[in-house]
């Protein structure tokens, strides 16, 4: 019946969507997605309303599928014409339960999730007044506009409008580029009388740290190359906020790749949605982003950008390079401790 | 599906714009070899997909479903978008590359609906 839309939407796009509309998130996971946030005591009525996203809520579910993803594929699943991987993307839609429940067994501890708890204890150091929808938080559906569901991103939007109306916010602090950017850019284009102010965790951060009495500090020297996600550089145009905040650390090095690969040239890492249409192509990406970065000589890679901190991640296994990847929130957190 | 007026009518202002867009590069092609994805092939790059569009919007060259593998091995990380604003025409070719996915899933759905 969906011959058409097949022909030209990959089918792990069209699996997205399934997810976004259906179950209200991009890896499809019918679960607590406020679970990281229950010690907390996040009131749902606050100046400034945090924005988790998928990103990291999710993220070890992703990560997941795309381990069993490559997984199967070594067992002989062609990835040509994008059959391989969606179909897996099928499979693993259906059989989540069982992945997720394995990585919970497996004693692995969930890196992701713990950072949107750094995210909450900076801001509120900072002294912000934080709120959070908790399982109410929508998908900002921002996966249906870049797959080409443009009508189904509008209704998404409208629909996630009401729900942020219903909650009386005017602020949102966003903590996931594209979700921001979504919130930001993409929402007045679509939605009549939008009027949410929305921010960037690090532009309120940087904006902070400046008149705060804080004084961030490692306990032992770090030399750390940075990497700007493209949605953060290019879209939402925040480049020297992020630098700003990295160098108001004590005891932090920031070296940065060559002038035409950093910045708003940064070179993009592959992550993201290019990962579930061409993950061939996606991979190679990866590998050449992290010898950019590893020619800097730092001992950590640092990124604001879940997509990109799993993407790096996994080229630097995959080059078996002597490199931790951290996001930004990690260090900020730990140097503020 | 949000329901339209005249569905077709809307196709036809959607392609406008994207030809519109394209209009304006003057295939300077210095966005060829910065494109990450650029691994030799000229449309690995955004000079290259836009060219594609031109071609098969204008004139129907190449099926819907080759356009679409062109598209979509686009990272949309806008390297070229931020080089052509700053040294060449502003064709926004990455949002360009995101509108016409967006035509192209909304010409398939409505051929689905009218099929339906």
């Amino acid at each position: 019946m969906k011959k058409y839309v097949k022909n030209v939407i990959p089918v792990p796009h069209l699996y997205m969507r399934e997810n976004v509309l259906e179950k209200g998130n991009i890896p499809g996971v019918a679960g607590d997605k406020a679970e990281w946030a229950k010690n907390l005591n996040l009131p749902r009525e606050a100046e400034y309303m945090f924005f988790g996203g998928c990103g990291y809520q999710f993220m070890r579910y992703v990560e997941g599928m795309m381990k069993a993803a490559a997984g199967m594929e070594k067992v002989g699943f062609g990835r040509e014409a994008g059959i391989g991987i969606s179909k897996m993307f099928g499979k693993i839609g259906i059989d989540l339960p069982s992945i997720t429940a394995k990585v919970a067994a497996a004693g692995q501890e969930d890196t992701y999730t713990r950072i949107l708890v750094s995210a909450v204890r900076v801001l509120r150091k900072l002294g912000l007044d934080i709120g959070y929808m908790h399982e109410d938080e929508p998908c900002c559906g921002s996966p249906l506009y870049y797959s080409g569901f443009l009508d189904d991103y509008i209704e998404h939007a409208k629909e996630n409008v009401e729900i942020f109306k219903s909650y009386g916010i005017q602020k949102l602090i966003g903590l996931i580029p594209a979700c921001t950017a979504s919130l930001r850019d993409h929402y007045p284009k679509y939605v009549e009388g939008y009027n949410l102010e929305v921010y960037h965790f690090i532009e309120i951060v940087a904006q902070r740290l400046r008149k705060a009495d804080l004084k961030p500090r490692l306990k032992e020297r770090l030399s750390v190359a940075y990497h700007d996600p493209c949605q953060l550089s290019r879209y939402l145009e925040i480049i020297d906020a992020p630098r700003e905040v990295l160098a108001s650390i004590d005891g932090l090095e920031l070296r940065e790749p060559h002038a035409e690969q950093c910045k708003q040239w940064s070179t993009c890492c592959g992550g993201g949605g290019l990962e579930a249409g061409s993950p061939e192509l996606s991979e190679r990406l990866g590998k050449r982003r992290i010898e950019e970065l590893l020619n800097t000589g730092a001992d950590v890679i640092v990124s604001h950008c879940p997509a990109c901190v799993m993407q790096l991640k996994r080229s630097a296994q995959k080059t078996k390079a002597d490199v931790r990847v951290l996001d930004l929130v990690e260090i900020l957190d730990e140097a503020l401790q | 599906m949000s329901p339209h007026n005249d569905p077709e009518a809307d196709l036809k202002a959607m392609e406008t714009e994207i030809l519109n867009a394209i209009q304006t590069c003057i295939n300077c092609r210095m966005c060829v070899r910065m494109c990450p994805t650029h691994e030799g092939w000229v449309t690995q790059s955004a000079f290259g997909r836009l060219a594609a569009i031109n071609l098969h919007l204008k004139y129907g060259l190449g099926s819907e479903k080759e356009l679409s593998r062109l598209l979509f091995s686009c990272a949309n990380c806008r390297r070229c978008q931020v080089r052509c604003r700053m040294l060449s025409t502003n064709a926004t070719p990455s949002d360009v590359i995101i509108k016409t996915r967006q035509l192209l899933a909304r010409k398939a759905l409505h051929k689905e609906r009218q099929g339906a």
